[in-house]
């Protein structure tokens, strides 16, 4: 190509070379050994370890290529680790991730875990004034009455034990507790672990947890290089083991070294004392006052019962109205009609015999109160049997010894009364009866008319043998007997009653009875006759002759033959009328 | 205060708990109470202006050497080997448990007491059998848990090896 060049520059590829080394020689050979170097990829591992920091830092600031790439590595890494030696990896995580994930629980708990514990220094509740007079009483502590009745759990002892050696590093127990084995506690304690772990061939890091002592159980919790142990009586919660937990991690995490170096120098672990001291605990359960729990749910318990109450009662009532209202519709000689039931008054319509009974009487045996009842009765005429006996009861004036009965329409009483009470009876007109049957009473009569039928009855009229004339020494007693019968009969007017007079005509038993027989009947018509001249109306007289056939008994045959040699008197008594209506 | 575990091993009935009652409540019984699981005293003990205070863990011995349970040795900062003079067997066995002690544990301050001293007339561990014992390794002697002889010495001498006050 130069060849072509115009004259003056024939020798220009030379030149041109010559001249660009003289101008940019020294810069091209700068650059020539830059590339060599570069070329080469060369650098010492020394220089590497040099700039790798400056370079790691720089890259990573640029971009994410770095880390993306390294992640496979450091993850295999890792991985390896943890399969080579899990201890040590979980001994530099432990502090971390123990509070990482009880974090994470605890932000879920939250909401529902509520505690209740509360101190019982603080409790000045009637229950813990009553604690305190027992503790005065019986001169124990008033802190193990507390316990002995309302103790939840107590943690009483808390341990730090060096996991490898067993060895105790630190403990906290309660005030109150004396405690001069702990060093063997922690030891024992240790074995028996040991024993656990050997016996159940648990490859586990925690082993045993738990387990129970007399009244203590004992937690343990477990962590790389120290264990803690809780003595805890009682029922231990179950945020315990956490809160031991929580414990254990900060020991590891402030007494990492001191655990790592241990050599049986428990004195590091002084330090650690207040961390156990937080885990000792008493919670006992007191009566809380729920006030604004309890509040609303009594009032609204009592309005609840209440309205039962109310409805209960309103039920009872409305019962107790029917069951009344009923037994007065039950009762003769009331119909109800109409019923009207107020919450102040109730009305009852209807019809009511007056002979019945009192309506208020009979409300009120059944429980109402019936000044809050108003009645409306229109007054009939029942003819119910027990009211048609109820108002002859009432209409008669009847006294207690007469029973009155209904039979058909016939009203039949029984029983004794006074003479002019059966008369009145007899001539009285009541509803619902046609007729009346006293026959079945006796009545009583006055003095007076006794006395004077006694005296009547009492005397006799003799006469001489087979003779009817009356003898002149009878006039004077047909005279007392026609005087007595006449003030007899105005007696037994005045009560309604008829008086009548039988003369009973009689004979000896000697001689023949067809002869004897008109005899005896003479000798009382003869009577009869000396008492009509005497005032005595023979219509109210009867005469009759029985002869020997009802004697008059007594003495020897002489005597007993003067004696029925007689007329005697019977008074007879009824009523103007003694039955009315249809019956005789 | 400085707390040490160590422990007594050794096979069954050769003076392991009569040695650790004699050092601790000086009181010693010819009754036997064969130890079951471990059994766990302690004892502080003066080594110059310091107290040790001495956590003895005194497990049960086996028949066989194989059967102990190696996991109550973790943590021994040193340990009793205990040998009954008056049973060669058993001395034979201190050799096979120290194999296996040493194996789980690693190498510890070590006292090897053959004991029941006593007991002359049964005696079956001669000097020469003694002698077998590598000083580097044990500190030997012979014991006994009635008489108290060597017991004193056989712990003291431990306490102080293994707070390191004498080169092994
Ligand atoms: N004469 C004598 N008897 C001893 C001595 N030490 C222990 N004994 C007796 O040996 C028996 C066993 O003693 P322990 O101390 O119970 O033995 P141990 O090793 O604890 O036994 P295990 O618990 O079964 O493993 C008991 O009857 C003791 O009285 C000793 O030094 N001299
Ligand atoms: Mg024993």
């Amino acid at each position: 190509m130069s060849d072509h060049l115009p004259s003056g520059m024939t020798e220009s590829p030379h030149a041109f070379d010559t001249l660009r080394d003289l101008l940019v020689g020294p810069e091209r050979r700068d650059l020539e050994d830059l590339r060599r170097q570069l070329e080469e990829a060369g650098l010492t591992t020394e220089q590497i370890a040099e700039h790798l920091p400056e370079a790691i830092a720089l890259r990573a600031a640029r971009d994410e290529k770095l880390a993306r790439s390294l992640a496979p590595t450091i993850e295999g890494a890792i991985q390896e680790s943890v399969r080579r030696r899990p201890e040590k990896i979980a001994s530099a995580i432990y502090p971390i991730i123990g509070p990482a994930i009880r974090k994470s629980i605890a932000d879920t708990m939250a909401g529902i875990v509520t505690a209740i514990n509360q101190a019982i220094e603080h409790s000045l509740s009637p229950q813990g004034v009553r604690w305190r007079i027992e503790a005065w009483r019986t001169g124990l502590p008033y802190a193990q009455i507390v316990i002995r009745h309302a103790l939840l759990y107590r943690v009483e002892q808390v341990l730090l034990v060096h996991a490898e050696t067993g060895i105790l590093l630190a403990h906290a127990a309660a005030p109150d507790l004396e405690t001069t084995d702990a060093d063997l506690v922690s030891s024992m304690m240790t074995a028996i672990r040991d024993f656990a772990r050997d016996s159940f061939q648990s490859r586990e890091q925690g082993g045993l947890r738990t387990f129970q002592v007399d009244e203590f159980t004992i937690l343990v919790e477990q962590g790389p290089r120290a264990v803690l142990a809780a003595k805890v009586r009682g029922q231990p919660p179950d945020d315990l083991l956490e809160r031991m937990q929580v414990t254990l991690e900060t020991v590891h995490f402030e007494f990492g070294d001191p655990l790592k170096q241990f050599d049986g120098d428990a004195a590091p672990f002084a330090a650690a004392l207040p961390l156990l001291e937080e885990r000792l605990e008493t919670v006992v359960a007191t009566d809380r006052r729920e006030g604004t729990r309890w509040g609303p749910r009594v009032a609204w318990g009592l309005a609840g019962l209440t309205v039962l109450l109310l409805a209960a009662w309103f039920a009872w009532s409305t019962w107790r109205w029917r069951t009344a209202v009923d037994v007065l519709a039950q009762e003769p000689g009331i119909v109800v009609l109409d019923t009207d039931r107020g919450l102040r008054h109730s009305r009852i319509a209807g019809l009511r015999d007056p002979a019945a009974a009192d309506a208020g009487e009979v409300l009120a045996q059944a429980g109402i109160d019936t000044r809050r009842v108003e009645f409306d009765w229109e007054p009939f005429v029942s003819l119910d049997p027990r009211m048609v006996v109820a108002r002859a009861t009432a209409r008669l004036g009847t006294p207690a010894s007469i029973t009155l009965a209904l039979a058909g329409d016939t009203l039949v009483a029984t029983g004794s009364a006074p003479a002019s009470w059966v008369a009145r009876a007899m001539a009285a007109t009541i509803p619902g009866v046609t007729a009346i049957d006293a026959r079945g009473v006796t009545p009583l009569f006055p003095d007076a008319i006794v006395r004077l039928r006694r005296q009547i009855e009492d005397r006799q009229i003799q006469f001489a043998m087979g003779s009817s004339a009356l003898p002149p020494e009878a006039d004077s007693p047909v005279s007392g007997i026609a005087t007595a019968f006449a003030r007899l009969e105005a007696e037994a007017a005045e009560l309604g009653y008829r008086a009548t007079l039988r003369i009973v005509g009689r004979t000896d038993s000697n001689g023949a009875t067809e002869t004897n027989q008109q005899l005896s009947r003479d000798r009382a018509e003869a009577v009869g006759r000396a008492l009509t001249t005497r005032g005595v109306a023979t219509e109210a007289m009867e005469a009759v002759g029985v002869a020997s056939s009802r004697p008059i008994v007594g003495g020897d045959p002489a005597e007993a033959g003067r004696l029925n040699r007689s007329v005697s008197f019977e008074v007879g008594l009824a009523p103007t009328t003694m039955t009315r209506g249809g019956l005789e | 205060m400085i707390q040490k575990k160590i422990c007594m091993v050794g096979v069954f009935g050769t003076g392991k708990t009569s040695l650790v009652r004699q050092f601790v409540h000086s009181k010693f019984s010819e009754k036997y109470h064969s130890t079951v699981g471990v059994k766990i005293d302690r004892k502080p003990v003066q080594l110059g202006g310091t107290t040790v205070n001495l956590l003895l863990w005194d497990i049960e011995g086996r028949d066989g050497t194989q059967e102990i349970q190696t996991s109550y040795l973790r943590g021994a900062s040193g340990i009793i080997y205990v040998a009954d003079g008056t049973r060669v067997r058993t001395f034979d066995q201190v050799f096979e448990l120290r194999a296996i002690a040493d194996k789980a544990l690693g190498i510890v301050p070590s006292v090897c007491a053959v004991n029941k001293v006593d007991l002359v007339d049964t005696w079956q561990v001669g000097d020469e059998r003694l002698a077998e014992l590598d000083p580097t390794l044990w500190h030997a002697l012979t014991t006994s848990a009635k008489t108290g002889e060597g017991v004193e010495e056989a712990f003291q001498w431990l306490a102080g090896a293994v707070i390191g006050e004498r080169p092994e």
